[in-house]
C-alpha cells in the first residue's frame, strides 16, 4: 500500500501540470479546469492498484482527464441553458497585444469548441500534448485509425470553419 | 474530402514526409490555396493553446520566521515570500508569471527540504535551481551577484555595485535587492548599508536579523 502511495505520488507529481493545462485547453476555463484536474486525480487514486504493471499510465491518466473533462462539460451545459461562451478572461493574458487579435482569438476559440469533444481532444493531444495515436487511441477509446480519423476530422472541420482567417 | 487532403493533414501534423504525388499537386494553384488554408488553420489554434503555459507549482512550509510560501516553474523556484496568505500568493503568481498557479508540494518538494535544512542549521548554501529569466539584465546581474555572498558574511550596497562592475550604482542595487523575487535562497539580507549599518529589507528588518543571526554574521544586528 505503501509503496502504491509513493508511486502516485511521483505519478501526481510528474504529470499534474500538463494535465491542467490539456484540461485547460480542452475546456476553455482555467476554473472548471481546476475542478476537473481534483477530479482527475482522486479517480486516479483510486484506481491506480486496477493499472496493470507495464501499461502507460500517462495515456490512462489522459483517459481519466478526457472523462472528468467531459462530466464537467455536461455539468456546465446542465447549469445554464445558454452555451457558455469562451472566456478570454480567464485564460492568461499573455501575448494579447490588440483588441483585433483578441477577438480573432474569440473566433477561433468559438470552432475549436464547436469541434465534438473527441475530435477535440485527439487534436490536442496529438499536437500539443505529443502522444503518439495509438496513445491517443488508449486516452479516447476506440483503435489507432479511429484516434487518426478523429484528428484528420478536426483539423478539416477547422480548416472549414477558419477559411479566410489571418492568424 | 479527398486522400490528398489526409496526406497533406499528416505532412501538417509533422507525421508523414511529403510523397511525390502530394508534392506534385501542392505546386498547383488549388494545391497551394489547400496548404496555405490548413497553415491558417492549424495556426490559430496554436495561438490558442500555446497561451496555456505549464503551471507554476507552489506550497509553503513553517519556518522560525513564520510560514514561508514556495513557487517554482519547470525551470526551478521563480518565488519565495512570506507574512501573507497562501490565495495572495496564488493571485500574485497568476499576475507575474501571466500561469496558472497550482498547490501541488510534490514539484516544490526539493526547495522545500533545502529550505528546511536552513533553517535547521543544517545547510548553510542552497543548490536548488532558480529561475530568474522573468527580470531584467540588471536585476539579475545584483541578483547573481548578491548569490555569491556565503552565510554568515555581509557586504554592502555598494560592494554589489563594484562587482557588477557600476560602482556608482548603489541606490540601483538597493532597488533591484529590494524586489528580490527569491530571497533567502538568494540572500539578499546579506547586503547591508554602508558603515555596517543595516540597511533596508522588505520582508521586514526583524526578519533579516533574525536570518543574519542564525548565520552567525558578525555584524551589528540589535
Amino acid at each position: 500500500m505503501r509503496g502504491t502511495a509513493i508511486h502516485i505520488a511521483e505519478l501526481v507529481g510528474r504529470h499534474r501540470g500538463e494535465i491542467l493545462a490539456y484540461l485547460m485547453r480542452l475546456l476553455g476555463n482555467e476554473h472548471d479546469a481546476q475542478d476537473a484536474c481534483q477530479d482527475v486525480f482522486l479517480r486516479a487514486h483510486r484506481a491506480f492498484a486496477r493499472l496493470a504493471p507495464g501499461s502507460n499510465a500517462r495515456a490512462w491518466l489522459y483517459r481519466i482527464a478526457t472523462n472528468c473533462a467531459r462530466n464537467t462539460a455536461r455539468g456546465r451545459a446542465r447549469r445554464s441553458a445558454r452555451r457558455a461562451d469562451v472566456d478570454l478572461d480567464t485564460l492568461p493574458a499573455h501575448g494579447i497585444t490588440s483588441p483585433e487579435r483578441r477577438e480573432r482569438l474569440r473566433l477561433v476559440a468559438r470552432a475549436v469548441r464547436a469541434l465534438p469533444t473527441r475530435q477535440r481532444a485527439a487534436l490536442l493531444l496529438r499536437r500539443f500534448h505529443g502522444l503518439e495515436y495509438a496513445e491517443i487511441a488508449a486516452s479516447l477509446g476506440g483503435n489507432e485509425a479511429a484516434a487518426r480519423a478523429n484528428v484528420y476530422q478536426a483539423v478539416k472541420k477547422l480548416r472549414v470553419a477558419l477559411e479566410g482567417f489571418d492568424a | 474530402m479527398t486522400t490528398r487532403h489526409d496526406e497533406l493533414i499528416a505532412l501538417r501534423l509533422g507525421a508523414a514526409p511529403a510523397s511525390p504525388r502530394l508534392r506534385r499537386w501542392l505546386a498547383t494553384a488549388a494545391g497551394r490555396r489547400e496548404l496555405a488554408a490548413h497553415r491558417e488553420a492549424l495556426g490559430a489554434v496554436d495561438a490558442l493553446w500555446a497561451r496555456v503555459p505549464r503551471p507554476i507549482a507552489y506550497g509553503s512550509l513553517a519556518t522560525p520566521i513564520g510560514r514561508v510560501l514556495v513557487a517554482a516553474g519547470a525551470a526551478g523556484i521563480v518565488r519565495i515570500s512570506f507574512r501573507r496568505s497562501e490565495a495572495d500568493f496564488a493571485a500574485e503568481l497568476r499576475r507575474r508569471f501571466g500561469a496558472v498557479a497550482v498547490r501541488d508540494p510534490a514539484r516544490i518538494a526539493g526547495a522545500v527540504r533545502a529550505l528546511r535544512a536552513y533553517f535547521a542549521g543544517e545547510r548553510r548554501a542552497f543548490d536548488v535551481p532558480v529561475d530568474l529569466s522573468a527580470l531584467t539584465p540588471f536585476q539579475r546581474r545584483v541578483l547573481l551577484a548578491t548569490a555569491t555572498v556565503p552565510a554568515g558574511q555581509v557586504v554592502s550596497y555598494g560592494e554589489i555595485a563594484r562587482r557588477i562592475g557600476q560602482p556608482l550604482g548603489s541606490r540601483a542595487v538597493g532597488q533591484a535587492l529590494g524586489h528580490n523575487p527569491i530571497p533567502i535562497v538568494i540572500p539578499c539580507h546579506r547586503v547591508i548599508g554602508g558603515g555596517g549599518r543595516i540597511g533596508g529589507y522588505t520582508g521586514g528588518l526583524d526578519v533579516k536579523r533574525t536570518l543574519l543571526r542564525l548565520e552567525g554574521a558578525r555584524v551589528a544586528v540589535g
